[in-house]
């Protein structure tokens, strides 16, 4: 298990310097929420993080940390890039990956979310890494299978490694590495978005000074969270006013618009959207100067986010997607430290 | 002491019964009188009952063995015909008897759905075949096959016995044909019994629409939804009773606080309504999908307001059980109690069970992608003695809510009640004594639930339907 880590030339072993601390440093079997995680748990990740990065710097990105365990990703809805960077990650780690993708429900298929998983996990599944288009998917999986699951995007819900490695990513370029007190702005399409989900409950935990703005349509139920606040206690900020969102503000993501929302009635037109909530070099210009500009992608350019915002000095969604394999395979080596040790 | 003797074996059900009670707290309904007493029981038929007094009271309290009449289910389904992996008339049958009824209303949406002659009289033959002196009452659909296009063969319904008519599972959508169906049921003296639901509101809804539904990210279920529809369809009944004054509507499954105040000024200004609500929303919150295992009251804060269970630190199931997704969605602790305060002041007039069994095929998979439905027949007694025990509801008022008020809602029927010479049909359950559901104990085919190994109060000891064994518990305390 923590021999995982101990290959790495040049870095400590996250684990096995607080396994032996009770309780362990990192508790967790199956990641599925960023909910669960502590700030030292988060920060874990992100250390473990910094030590994947320098292996994948190498000329040969390689490390023997999971050699012969079984990575099955099972999307059950199509993503390209978050498929290939979990694959990606599994690889630089030496495990064995099996990509499955399953087009249509799985009732449609007649078969169940269950027996997939028992069928991947009699074929060597020790990791299940899930993207599902249900919210809660992935614990109806982690209940009943024997390894680790990390989810890769549940319904609304849940997008954990996409939050972490937002997380990573914001902090590299932030003084002194902290959020704390830093305002960062999640614009757009909050009510679909899990990536929203997850990066509120790691932005809180961190510190920063939170604010979701999109148009009021897409805030559904989120006046009632920020009142009762993240975990009943972390506030953070909701409002439909764009250049009050941004003034001053550290960090802005903007999240994906899908096109259905104008067909389900929630908006009039992209174009009124792209209006009135895109994030365009003008309003960033309400901003501080080097606010940094992420996205989850894939972007729609002159719809949530202006094409010269979105490749422009300071965006930083490309080093998103190069953090992201660092994240997973940190990911990937922590939630395996524990359903390894528990195998044995 | 409470004295039960008497002894039977499980091929005696069906069988007339002999019993001897003494010392038990009894309970009827029907003429609003409750107090220790002794109650013998000859050949089906109560021969005595001794309410006792000064001494002989001594030390019998509501809070051990009580003795109740028959309970009355407004709204279950027992799948037969068409899924009866789920459930069949038999063990629907059973299984109401577990939970202290001697008769069941069975939803007409099996497939095909109940609406013909022909079907009551199948369903009536397996009641009869199963040997459970269990009465089964029919509702028939409302609309032909359920479809909400043209009415269904009410009268030919009506002349088979049916006690009234509904599309439950569904609502009767168009206005129009809501104004028909009350009108002509209302001519042949029954009852439309609606569920109340706006399915423009609810397409895709997982959740109640609230901050459970929003941090785990599922799709709202407004209350809206439901209290548009309870208002559109009193605003109906209004209309419909200027020419049919014998027109009655019967609602059920409320669970918002918004509909059961429609419900209240409805019956204040005397109109035909009646109501039901369901034990798991008086006693279960939204709360329960994100983990929570709190009872409703437990759940708000001395404001009134629904706490917040992240703040409370009060998760500690996993999140997203399917077996708690059901139609009308689990809602807020508000809800709850006010469906309680409805019961307590008579707007409510039953608490019925929405017993709703499915396969594990249908149950054990993604929360959004279970069929909603609790199989809570069973429990239903044990969580409307957890809400006595906590104080909310009188003894008595729960009793009549299980029994007298689904009769009166029913219009027709009327139980026995406690009464020497009468036929007994009647129930013994020990308040103070807890069980567990689970496969062990539960005699539903309905897969799961989300009381399944968490003790209750108030275990069935015995069921007497129609003067004979409908149910005994096999290890009698």
């Amino acid at each position: 298990m923590s021999s995982t880590l101990t290959e790495l030339d040049g870095g400590a072993d996250p684990v096995a310097e607080s396994s032996s601390e009770r309780p362990p440093a990192w508790p967790h079997r199956h990641l599925l929420d960023t909910d669960v995680l502590t700030w030292p748990q988060i920060e874990l990740v992100l250390d473990t993080a910094d030590v994947m990065a320098q292996i994948v710097a190498r000329r040969r990105p390689r490390s023997e940390a999971l050699r012969g365990i079984g990575v099955t990703n099972l999307f059950y809805e199509a993503s390209t890039r978050t498929r290939v960077s979990f694959e990606v990650a599994a690889k630089h780690l030496s495990a064995d990956v099996v990509n499955v993708s399953v087009t249509g429900s799985s009732i449609e298929k007649g078969e169940s979310l269950l027996d997939t998983m028992r069928t991947l996990e009699s074929l060597g599944a020790r990791v299940l890494v899930m993207r599902h288009a249900t919210s809660g998917a992935p614990y109806l999986v982690a209940r009943d299978f024997r390894g680790s699951v990390v989810n890769a995007g549940d319904g609304r819900h849940a997008h954990p490694t996409q939050a972490l490695l937002d997380l990573y990513t914001l902090r590299r370029h932030l003084p002194g590495a902290s959020l704390r007190g830093r305002k960062v702005v999640i614009l757009g399409d909050v009510l679909h978005s899990r990536v929203a989900r997850s990066n509120l409950w790691t932005l809180t935990a961190a510190g920063a000074d939170v604010w979701l703005c999109g148009p009021s349509t897409l805030l559904r139920g989120f006046e009632g969270w920020a009142a009762a606040g993240v975990g009943g206690e972390r506030r953070f900020t909701v409002t439909s006013d764009v250049a009050a969102a941004l003034r001053d503000a550290d960090a802005v993501m903007a999240l994906r618009l899908q096109q259905e929302r104008m067909a389900a009635g929630l908006l009039p037109s992209l174009h009124e959207y792209a209006a009135r909530f895109g994030l365009t070099a003008e309003r960033l210009g309400l901003a501080r100067e080097g606010c940094l500009v992420l996205h989850p992608g894939p972007m729609n350019e002159g719809v949530e986010i202006a094409p010269e915002v979105a490749t422009g000095a300071q965006s930083r969604v490309t080093e998103q997607v190069a953090n992201g394999v660092a994240i997973r395979m940190a990911v990937l080596s922590l939630v395996t430290s524990v359903s390894l040790r528990d195998e044995a | 002491m409470t004295a039960v003797t008497g002894s039977r074996a499980a091929s005696d059900i069906g069988r007339a019964v002999d019993l001897d009670l003494s010392g038990a707290w009894l309970v009827d309904p029907a003429t609003r009188r409750q107090g220790p007493g002794d109650l013998v029981v000859r050949d089906g038929r109560v021969v005595s009952i001794a309410w006792l007094e000064g001494d002989e009271a001594n030390g019998i309290d509501a809070r051990g063995v009580v003795v109740a009449s028959g309970f009355v289910d407004l709204h279950a389904h027992l799948r037969e015909p068409g899924n009866e992996a789920a459930e069949t008339i038999a063990s629907g049958l059973a299984a109401a008897a577990h939970g202290g009824f001697t008769a069941v209303c069975a939803m007409p949406n099996t497939t095909p759905p109940i609406d013909r002659a022909a079907m009551v009289d199948a369903a009536r033959a397996a009641a009869v075949v199963s040997g459970s002196p269990v009465r089964l009452l029919q509702v028939g659909a409302a609309t032909a096959g359920r479809a909400g296009e043209q009415l269904a063969a009410l009268g030919e319904l009506a002349d088979a016995g049916v006690v009234g008519f509904s599309d439950d599972g569904s609502p009767i959508q168009r206005p129009d044909l809501l104004r028909n169906a009350l009108a002509y049921a209302g001519m042949l003296g029954l009852p439309v019994i609606d569920h109340p639901e706006d399915l423009d509101q609810t397409s895709g809804a997982e959740a109640n629409d609230g901050l459970v539904a929003t941090v785990l990210g599922l799709r709202g279920w407004p209350a809206a939804a439901e209290a548009s529809a309870v208002a559109r369809d009193i605003e109906i009944l209004v209309e419909v009773g200027h020419d049919v004054p014998a027109a009655r509507l019967h609602l059920t499954h409320l669970s918002t606080a918004a509909s059961i105040e429609h419900v209240r000024h409805a019956k204040a200004a005397g109109l035909a309504v009646t109501c039901d609500v369901t034990p798991h929303h008086l006693a279960l919150t939204d709360e329960w999908i994100a983990g929570s295992r709190r009872w409703s009251w437990q759940a708000l804060d001395d404001a009134g307001r629904s706490r917040d269970p992240w703040r409370d630190g009060v998760l500690e199931a996993e999140p997203y059980d399917g077996s708690l997704r059901v139609n009308p969605p689990l809602r807020s602790a508000v809800d709850a109690r006010a469906c309680l305060e409805g019961l307590r002041d008579g707007t409510v007039d039953a608490i019925a069970s929405d017993h709703a069994p499915h396969t594990q095929v249908d149950k054990d998979v993604e929360f959004g992608l279970a069929r909603p439905g609790i199989a809570g027949i069973e429990t239903a007694l044990g969580l409307v003695l957890e809400a006595v025990d906590a104080g909310l509801l009188p003894l008595d008022r729960a009793i009549e809510a299980l029994t007298t008020g689904p009769a009166r809602a029913l219009g027709r029927f009327s139980p026995p009640g406690l009464v020497e010479g009468a036929v007994a049909d009647l129930v013994v359950f020990d308040r103070a004594a807890r069980w567990m559901p689970d496969a062990g104990s539960l005699l539903t085919r309905g897969w799961g639930g989300p009381l399944r190994g968490r003790s209750l109060a108030g275990r069935v000891l015995l069921t007497i339907a129609g003067g004979r064994l409908a149910f005994e518990d096999a290890a009698p305390a």
